[in-house]
């Protein structure tokens, strides 16, 4: 026999073994089967990265995969169990997932372990309004039969395929009612209106999608304070793609909002003194309808907040004189990011004053002698306010009950805030009505505080006199003691 | 020519026969020795407990006793009331005065064994008007509805409430429920205006007419040392010299009323953490320190209901004391109780010294 001949009957005998359905143990029959009758389900899966990593249908459905007999290989004997159903069908995922022994080990893995412990300690994982099973399963997002890795553009969870995935629920009014009523179903098109939406439409994978913003097996609702979106977590989380200054390049916007929004006047409110009013990034850019806020509408995004400041703005000579000059209203005297607190220097012509930006120059314009009146005005009720401060400190400091007058006080601390939003009218008689107030509501205080600090010295002599009255009547007794006890000792 | 004050003396006397009063008056003497001081105390404590009463009854006029009201009335007193704050600081000093001077009475009374036969009834009335007396304390306390008067009156009523067996209906007698409520104010207002001052009254006219039956008591030895034994009227001679010191009393409150006004502090909110450093007044303290330092348990008793029991042995040995001390009753110096008495009070003012201090 030669070389060749014993080669070919080798090639033959291992070619029987290895395709005899008897002894083919290693081909999965679940398969052939549902091939054979064009089960979408199978054909689909022979796409799915679970088959091209050995995995078989009856690893999730249970049963003999080397059975070619149907009844066989479907038998309870051999562990089938049909169609996972709720939350089962996580529980199947998690077999594998959540073992490191397959997904490291066999698999050579790097998918995190916790996916589907975090799932179920999320949102989705409460219970469904059928009260059955958990609201999400793994198979909600992932697909059941055509899995396919995150990184391929047709998977669902394909950072271009997220919003879409996202949105076959939380777009459906009929279906998220039975969960949230208040809660909105326009996200998905406020998403595709932003300039996130526009880019990941584009295909841009970097841009942020709704993963992003709120995790993906993990997500918590936004009032949970570990949710990435709750008001004081969100500014460290736009802050991680914005404030990256290698991710964002090539995106023509600055990274150092957050650094600046961290020192504003907003940042410190939300980030260290944990205000949620505060606004964070969305109270101004929008959160699902992100799109930076433009000259014309900025005064809005503000007046949000500060109605009456906004108001008075567009009623003011300087609305016309913003607008013909395309300044946008607010961001000029306050900044934008970092708005820092407001002070009195900020008014007026002198060196701080944002007033003198503009009105430096003429120093008999109209605007310029507003300013410095304005500025005069606001010093005099400032210091009206530290004098009767101090003498209601005085009075306290000298044990006087001054609780009325320390509550009268406020009105001062009022009028002082009511200033504040009048500059907003740059006019000075607005501003000057309520100055007066206040200064009158100070010259109450201080006269209050006057009079018990004088009863505090009232007290004084009072007591010097009565004092002086009693020792006077004890030495005379004394006297008189003494007087009796000789007359006595006499007799 | 009959001046005014004869006309009067006489007008009074045909009808009320003030002869004998002025009789009677005129033969009692009190006698003279180095611890006459302390004769002195019993008066003080007395006038201080009528400006008690006098000051009391003027903030009654303006005072509320309701959870919504009591500190704004006092607020309200101290503040718009002529001479309100006056007469609120002298409430609260003579008030911490009048225990001062009652335990200092007491203790001369101790030390000197007045106690003994045949005046076992004036001890018993003085020692449980000087219980009382911290049942005013006690109960006047809260009237301000301040801070820490709620959360001492909290920590007051819990350790009532961790006797053994009564401890629990006590204190929900004296909190009106089982929390310090507004009705634990109401409850503490009647028993200050009303039911203390009613058995106060009654127990301090028993305890003046022994004292003026039984006359002041004389040292053991003192009658039996020999030589003249020396005494001095008690009209006028001793009775001015009590207003003296009165006057003098008198003096010093209005010294430490205006100088160091009583302070309302904040008004209580029964939902606020307690504030730190709670302490009872002077007068609990040693107590209250004495309960701290007892281990948590001891002989598988609590420490706190330990020294709860303690106390209340302590203070009923102390109050019987004329009917255990036999040889002072015979006339006989009894050491055992004065070094006793010296033990009680290094032990008062060491452990009133540590919880101020701590």
């Amino acid at each position: 026999m030669s070389m060749n001949t014993r080669r070919i009957r080798a090639a033959s005998i291992f070619a029987l073994i290895l395709f005899h359905p008897l002894v083919s143990f290693s081909q999965d029959q679940c398969r052939t089967c549902h091939e054979s009758i064009e089960d979408p389900r199978a054909l689909a899966f022979a796409a799915d990265i679970h088959a091209s990593n050995g995995i078989s249908c009856a690893d999730c459905h249970g049963g003999d995969r080397t059975k070619e007999d149907m009844e066989e290989g479907m038998s309870a004997g051999a562990g089938f169990r049909g169609v996972p159903v709720g939350d089962a069908i996580s529980d199947v995922c998690a077999s594998c997932h959540s073992d490191a022994s397959k997904m490291v080990h066999v698999y050579k893995s790097t998918l995190p372990l916790d996916q589907v412990e975090a799932l179920k300690a999320s949102v989705h994982g409460q219970q469904s309004v059928s009260g059955r099973s958990r609201i999400a399963q793994c198979t909600s997002c992932h697909g059941a039969h055509g899995i396919l890795p995150r990184s391929n553009r047709k998977s669902p969870v394909h950072p271009a395929n997220v919003p879409t995935t996202c949105a076959r629920c939380h777009s459906n009014a009929g279906y998220m009612t039975a969960y949230d009523p208040s809660m909105p179903v326009d996200q998905y098109q406020k998403y595709r209106s932003s300039v996130h939406g526009k880019l990941n439409q584009r295909g841009d994978s970097k841009v942020a999608e709704c993963a992003s913003c709120h995790g993906s097996h993990d997500i918590l609702a936004a009032k949970d304070v570990r949710s990435k979106v709750y008001p004081i977590n969100l500014p460290a989380t736009c802050g991680s793609c914005h404030a990256d200054a290698v991710y964002m390049r090539g995106y023509g916007i600055g990274t150092d909002q957050l650094k600046e929004y961290s020192k504003s006047v907003h940042g410190v409110a939300l980030l260290q003194k944990h205000d949620i009013g505060a606004p964070a990034c969305n109270d101004c850019h929008g959160n699902h309808g992100a799109v930076p806020p433009g000259v014309e509408s900025i005064s809005k995004v503000c007046g949000s907040c500060h109605a009456l400041n906004a108001d008075l703005f567009s009623k003011s000579p300087h609305k016309k004189a913003f607008d013909t000059r395309g300044l946008p209203e607010c961001e000029t005297c306050h900044g934008n990011h970092e708005v820092v607190r407001t002070t009195d220097q900020l008014l007026g012509v002198g060196k701080e004053a944002v007033c003198a930006w503009c009105h430096k120059d003429d120093t008999k314009s109209r605007g310029h002698i507003v300013a410095a009146t304005m500025r005069q005005l606001a010093d005099s009720l400032a210091d009206a306010e530290d004098s009767a401060q101090r003498l209601l400190n005085d009075a306290e400091q000298k044990g006087m009950e001054v609780g009325e007058a320390r509550f009268a006080a406020r009105s001062i601390r009022q009028a002082r805030l009511e200033s504040r939003t009048k500059v907003h009218s740059f006019q000075e008689s607005q501003f000057r009505d309520v100055v007066e107030k206040g200064l009158s509501a100070a010259k109450d205080v201080s006269a209050q505080a006057e009079e018990a600090i004088g009863e505090y010295h009232f007290r004084r002599w009072g007591l010097l006199i009565a004092s002086f009255a009693i020792t006077l009547l004890a030495v005379s007794l004394y006297l008189l003691i003494r007087r009796i006890e000789s007359r006595q000792r006499a007799k | 020519m009959k001046t005014i004050w004869e006309k009067l003396y006489k007008w009074i006397d045909e009808r009320v026969d003030l002869a004998d009063l002025v009789e009677f008056m005129g033969k009692k003497y009190v006698p003279i020795h180095r611890h006459s001081i302390w004769y002195y105390f019993g008066g003080v404590t007395l006038f201080l407990f009528l400006i008690q009463v006098v000051s009391g009854i003027l903030l009654l006029m303006y005072y509320k006793g309701s959870e919504d009201l009591a500190f704004e009335s006092i607020q309200f007193i101290m503040s718009k009331v002529q001479f309100g704050w006056l007469i609120r600081s002298i409430h609260s000093w003579a008030a911490n005065l009048f225990i001062l001077a009652a335990v200092i009475h007491m203790f001369s009374v101790y030390f000197t064994k007045a106690y003994r036969k045949p005046r076992e009834i004036t001890w018993l009335t003085g020692m449980f008007m000087l219980f009382l007396g911290m049942g005013f304390g006690f109960s006047g306390y809260l009237l301000p509805w301040n801070e820490l008067a709620f959360f001492a009156t909290k920590v007051g009523t819990d350790i009532a409430g961790a006797v053994p067996i009564v401890g629990k209906p006590i204190m929900v007698l004296l909190r009106g429920g089982e929390d310090v409520t507004g009705a634990t104010l109401s409850r503490m207002f009647g028993f200050h205006v009303a039911i203390f001052p009613g058995i106060f009254a009654v127990l301090l006219g028993i305890h003046l007419v022994l004292v003026q039956r039984q006359g002041m008591s004389e040292p053991i030895g003192h009658s039996e040392s020999g030589g003249d034994l020396k005494t001095m009227p008690f009209f006028p001679n001793f009775l001015l010299r009590d207003l003296l010191l009165w006057l003098i009393v008198l003096n010093v409150l209005a010294i430490l009323a205006v100088l160091f006004p009583w302070e309302l502090g904040v008004k209580a909110d029964p939902f606020a953490s307690a504030p730190a450093g709670i302490k009872p007044e002077w007068y609990f303290l040693f107590m209250f320190q004495s309960l701290k330092y007892i281990p948590a348990e001891v002989l598988y008793i609590e420490g706190e209901i330990l020294g709860i029991l303690l106390f209340g042995l302590a203070f009923a040995l102390w109050t019987m004391v004329p009917f255990w001390d036999r040889k002072s009753n015979f006339g006989q110096e009894n050491k055992v109780v004065t070094y006793v008495g010296l033990f009680v009070v290094a032990f008062v003012i060491a452990l009133t010294i540590l919880g101020w201090t701590a």
